[in-house]
């Protein structure tokens, strides 16, 4: 639990690891940017400016073959031309090949990663811890039960399972109203936020199996300990013996296995909006699968820059993972679930 | 117990998973909205067709009966058949399976080639700036989503470069092994097949390459603070002896368990690498058939690739037993 004596050690760990804290940085930076993302992003990120279109970022110019329909001597003639676009103070990021903002929706798509990443790792952790604690603790039938069906689990990559998942379940998504948008103090903004609650369920679904895993083997280790057989002794039933003893000494591994899994999920939830089973059209994912067909013709920013965003979230992510672990417990090895 | 028995009692196992596999496979069909016959015809199906199709499956059995015929028929081969491309489903399943199989292990040998040396540098010069540099290219490596590593990679050594090629698959390993022969000039089949193996075996190949470090490096580190590590330092032994002997052989052996435990992650990251270099795969293949709902062959993919993933585990657990004779106790 938390006690002083780890509270002592994170703030030890944090102040000889310089990685712990850039890695802190980067998480709090995120945190704010999706909290308040209608404050930080300059324009409404789904508002199109077709005359504003595949705008360089700043510092860029890039040269561009536009071909236009002219008057000619009478005739209409198709001319391609080549011109030189330069970038907008309007747009530090540029924007994308329907005249979108790119910084707004690189701000409003931390939204989309963190709120997914966030709930399916509750999602699996709420699933997956009980299972995996009842099943340690007990033992026997239902211990045997549950490993088989971890491991039949495990046997379908992530993303294997959730395309196929979401393929049959549809992309189902839930219209969330942005409180400040509503309230008057963004006006301009999106009043919503698209949830893609589908990809929530399937995330958490397909990561269950690693929260289990690691219950399992803590409870398995936890129940012969003394208090436990002085509770059990003592007359306490299993559920209680379970909730006041088990899980508070369970606990750290799985905040460790917890922030591993949010950026596992990220990845994942990337890879399945870049590939299109997502719900909603405001993320990472799905900006780098748009930008994937403008490189080739020179636009290289609308694919790499929310790829940037995805790599640093997840950096800063594993690094506070690697902080807590090593000030937690630093037995743990850093092995879990991945996308 | 012996090393045979071993074998024998984790094959029967991994037989019991891949018995979960198929059932599993077998009531996705159920899963979908509406009946199962609308997991299995065509979306254009007349009624009449559909019940031709649904007394052909057995669809108006009993569950049990149905299961039975599922499981009889995947025994013998038969995986069914795509009444959307009009194919035998093992068929079309198997002519893709050697691609991803090809990618697959390109993406580890260069994990592997790469991060065993990497991690070992890092873990023997600790604090020193190989180790910060490693550190940060395996902490960049394992956030970095693959299928934008491989558009990065397409945009620079294809886009600005042209040197590689960047959608499909040219000739096959298999070309290059018969030029060897002199069927074909090896060096030109060799560098055909590299213009268009080399960039999706980086892409998918830099999480592994990255993952493998950080194990390398830090189980290179406790073996190296062991008892019989200084025991054989203070004897005398050659430095490189103790640690690529005795040390790396005993870092190797939890790595090998990790890796056959992510290779789950291998096959779904290959399924996202076919996709950005439209490599012809069963990845490409399970993304097909979700998009034109063509079930049967989606239960035949996932099928392939999860008794896969038994074989190769129990396989890992047979050369882990092997090269670690106590697991076999255990």
């Amino acid at each position: 639990m938390v006690s002083a004596r780890v509270i002592r050690n994170l703030k030890t760990e944090f102040r000889n690891s310089a990685l712990a804290k850039i890695g802190l940085v980067l998480v709090v930076g995120i945190l704010v940017t999706a909290a308040f993302a209608p404050f930080i992003a300059p324009h409404d990120p789904t508002e199109q400016q077709l005359d504003q279109s595949e705008l360089p970022p700043l510092g860029f110019s890039e040269t561009t073959e536009r071909t236009t329909s002219q008057m000619v001597d009478g005739e209409i003639q198709t001319v391609t031309e080549t011109v030189e676009v330069t970038p907008d103070a309007a747009h530090p990021l540029g924007t994308d090949s329907l005249g979108r903002d790119m910084l707004s929706r690189i701000v409003y798509g931390a939204r989309t990663s963190l709120v997914v990443g966030v709930l399916g790792t509750l999602l699996a952790g709420l699933v997956g811890v009980p299972v995996g604690l009842f099943a340690g603790y007990h033992r026997g039938n239902v211990d045997d039960v549950l490993m088989r069906i971890a491991d039949v689990s495990l046997a379908f990559p992530s993303l294997v399972l959730a395309v196929a998942l979401i393929g049959l379940w549809g992309r189902a998504a839930v219209n969330v109203p942005d409180p400040f948008v509503v309230a008057g103090l963004a006006p301009g903004m999106p009043e919503s936020f698209v949830l893609p609650i589908t990809v929530v369920l399937v995330v958490g679904l397909v990561n269950w199996v690693w929260f289990a895993r690691v219950a399992r083997g803590e409870a398995l280790s936890l129940r012969g300990q003394e208090y436990v057989k002085a509770s059990r002794a003592l007359g306490a039933d299993d559920t209680a013996i379970i909730w006041n003893h088990v899980l508070p000494n369970a606990i750290t591994p799985i905040i460790v296995l917890g922030t591993v899994q949010v950026a596992a999920i990220i990845l994942l939830e990337s890879s399945l909006s870049f590939l299109g089973f997502s719900g909603t059209t405001l993320s990472w994912g799905f900006d780098i699968a748009q930008g994937r067909d403008y490189i080739s013709s020179g636009q290289w920013w609308i694919a790499s820059l929310p790829g940037l965003a995805i790599m640093f979230s997840v950096i800063g992510i594993n690094l506070l993972g690697d902080w807590l672990r090593d000030s937690l417990d630093p037995g743990i090895e850093g092995e879990g679930g991945a996308a | 117990m012996s090393f045979g028995r071993f074998v024998l009692k984790r094959s029967l196992q991994g037989l019991g998973v891949v018995w979960g596999v198929v059932t599993v496979v077998f009531a996705l069909r159920f899963v979908t909205p509406g009946s199962a016959i609308n997991a299995v015809a065509p979306l254009d199906a007349d009624q009449e067709t559909r019940q031709a199709i649904a007394a052909e499956l057995g669809l108006d059995q009993p569950l049990y009966v149905q299961y039975g015929q599922y499981v009889s028929d995947l025994l013998r081969g038969d995986m069914g058949f795509s009444y959307i491309r009009g194919q035998e489903v093992a068929g079309l399943v198997f002519a893709r399976l050697p691609a991803t199989v090809e990618l697959a292990l390109a993406a580890s040998v260069v994990a592997i080639v790469l991060s065993i040396p990497l991690g070992v540098l890092s873990a023997t010069r600790r604090n020193e700036p190989v180790d910060y540099g490693a550190t940060l290219l395996s902490l960049g490596g394992i956030s970095t989503p693959n299928f934008w590593l491989g558009i990065m990679l397409i945009l620079v050594f294809a886009v600005e470069f042209d040197v590689f090629n960047t959608s499909g698959r040219g000739v096959d390993v298999g070309d290059v092994a018969l030029s060897l022969i002199g069927a074909e000039p090896f060096v030109g089949t060799l560098l055909a097949w590299l213009a268009y193996i080399t960039l999706p075996a980086i892409a998918l190949g830099t999480y592994f390459m990255a993952l493998i470090t950080r194990l390398t490096r830090s189980g290179m580190l406790d073996e190296l603070s062991k008892g019989y590590v200084q025991a054989a330092q203070a004897k005398g032994l050659p430095q490189t002896l103790v640690r690529y002997k005795h040390a790396l052989r005993n870092t190797l052996i939890p790595v090998i368990t990790v890796l056959g435990l992510q290779l789950g992650t291998l096959i779904g990251g290959a399924v996202i690498t076919e996709a950005v270099f439209s490599w012809p795969g069963l990845g490409t293949l399970v993304i097909e058939s979700i998009n034109t709902r063509d079930w049967p062959v989606l239960q035949g993919s996932l099928i392939v690739i999860g008794t896969s993933f038994v074989f190769v585990n129990v396989l890992v657990d047979a050369v882990y037993a092997y090269l670690d004779p106590q697991v076999v106790n255990d």
